[in-house]
């Protein structure tokens, strides 16, 4: 079942909207599994998604732990000399901050389903400019390019005699903080290389662009859309009124 | 009992059916500078990141003082092997030169005045001196080579295996790379280099292996005068 990807794009908007209204872990937990549900619909191995949520496990954690004791209120749980480090208001604020990170992301694997020229055809159709499309075409391109420098930057770590395992977490911490300066620094030098490269090339020399595919919605994706606009409406109107 | 010992070692891409390397055996000792030669994809990067615990093999086995690699973290093998990418942004990553050469030494904990004395050594060395506050990516494709060089050797590790170390050298570079390495060796060290640079290759390695399609072509020692075909 090929759908097209702006009715990908629309049921990522929808899900997203949903998830940042949302505030109680309750019904961002029923978005998660809408979400997962969607994906198997997709046709989307459970294991790629996994994939692409593993590597923000440290991260949604750090987040959990953060808002549990910076979002004080509701029953105390655990108190330390009387002053209270773990509330009920607490706990649900880390549950809704996780929960609603997995349902953008999970929802977002979507994407991969499309090729990143169709999504720049199905933007330019949505009467996106061509450079903003191009933009997130280029983003979504270079995101397995700044993941595997990532990676590449922790194997070098590593090979300089640093054991991340057992370096103690204080010292840890500090050495990411360190390496993520250079590294968003470098990645900041590729686009302008990139960007000098593009304009080698002629990017936008002419003002008229045109294409030799055209993007067709099926009957399909007009159900598909309408099922996820009116039932957002709803929700939103549920959630606000 | 070999320093690094390869058995039987074949490695597979994921997704790519034709094994990038297969049947490779070879065994390196704390001596002599070894170079591994072939053209382009006949795996000899592959190699060296089985080597080095980057990669895993599927088949065979590599074995680190008599230990098998898989048995040792990538920190616990970068101690004792240092290695230079085929790439050098791939292996820069702090804010500047100076503390990039004194990176590994600061983690392994050395003291501050040590890791200013070794770091200050290969400044001069290979003539970065003048860069030392300059952002590593920042430098010509010539200084991150000579830079991710530096960073490598001033752990002193006991085996050393460089991935296209001249690449982006002048020949007076050359000439001081190759200098310094035939004093590594001498200090009994292993080196192990991958270069299409004949001319260097034949200067500096004791041991030339030639790799096509992923196998063991032919072996050659320049020192020893013996031949050996594969």
């Amino acid at each position: 079942m090929q759908f097209d990807p702006r009715t990908k794009l629309v049921a990522i908007i929808c899900i997203t909207t949903l998830a940042v209204l949302y505030n109680t872990p309750g019904p961002l937990f029923l978005l998660l599994i809408a979400s997962m549900i969607l994906l198997l619909f997709f046709r989307i191995d459970p294991r790629r998604t996994w994939g692409y949520l593993r590597p923000f496990l440290y991260l949604f954690l750090l987040l959990f732990v953060i808002q549990v004791i910076f979002s004080p209120g509701g029953e105390v749980l655990l108190a330390v000399r009387q002053v209270p480090l773990i509330t009920g208001r607490g706990l649900d604020m880390g549950a809704s901050v996780v929960l609603r990170l997995l349902v953008v992301i999970t929802v977002a694997v979507l994407l991969t389903t499309a090729s990143s020229r169709d999504i720049v055809l199905g933007l330019v159709q949505l009467r996106i400019p061509y450079e903003v499309a191009f933009m997130v075409e280029v983003a979504m391109r270079f995101l397995p390019v700044f993941r595997e420098e990532l990676a590449n930057v922790v194997t070098a770590v590593q090979l300089r005699g640093v054991d991340l395992q057992r370096v103690p977490w204080g010292q840890k911490m500090a050495l990411y903080r360190s390496l993520l300066f250079p590294v968003v620094y470098g990645a900041l030098l590729k686009a302008q290389q990139l960007s000098e490269a593009m304009d080698a090339r002629g990017f936008r020399a002419y003002p008229r662009r045109t294409y030799l595919r055209r993007l067709q919605f099926q009957s399909l994706d007009y159900a598909m859309m309408l099922l996820f606009l009116a039932g957002t409406s709803v929700l939103v109107w549920r959630q606000l009124v | 009992m070999a320093f690094l010992a390869l058995n039987e070692v074949a490695f597979a891409y994921r997704g790519q059916q034709k094994r990038a390397v297969a049947g490779i055996d070879l065994a390196f000792d704390l001596d002599g500078i070894t170079a591994i030669v072939g053209p382009n994809g006949s795996g000899k990067t592959t190699l060296t990141k089985l080597m080095t615990g980057i990669l895993q093999p599927d088949a065979g086995e590599i074995l680190l003082e008599n230990r098998t690699l898989r048995s040792y973290s990538l920190a616990e093998i970068g101690r004792r092997i240092g290695y230079v990418f085929q790439n050098p942004e791939q292996q820069l990553f702090c804010a500047t030169v100076a503390e990039e050469i004194g990176f590994g030494l600061r983690h392994q904990g050395w003291g501050p005045s040590a890791v200013r004395e070794r770091t200050g050594f290969y400044l001069d060395y290979f003539e970065l001196a003048p860069y030392s506050n300059i952002f590593p990516l920042h430098l010509s494709r010539g200084e991150k080579q000579r830079l991710a060089i530096a960073a490598v050797l001033a752990g002193e590790p006991g085996f050393l295996i460089m991935d296209e170390p001249t690449a982006g050298l002048d020949a007076y570079r050359k000439r001081l790379l190759a200098d310094y390495l035939h004093k590594v060796a001498g200090l009994g060290r292993g080196v192990v280099i991958v270069s299409h640079d004949t001319g260097f290759v034949q200067r500096v390695a004791d041991r030339i292996i030639n790799l096509e399609n992923g196998r063991i072509r032919g072996e050659r020692w320049q020192r020893g005068d013996s031949l050996d075909a594969v």
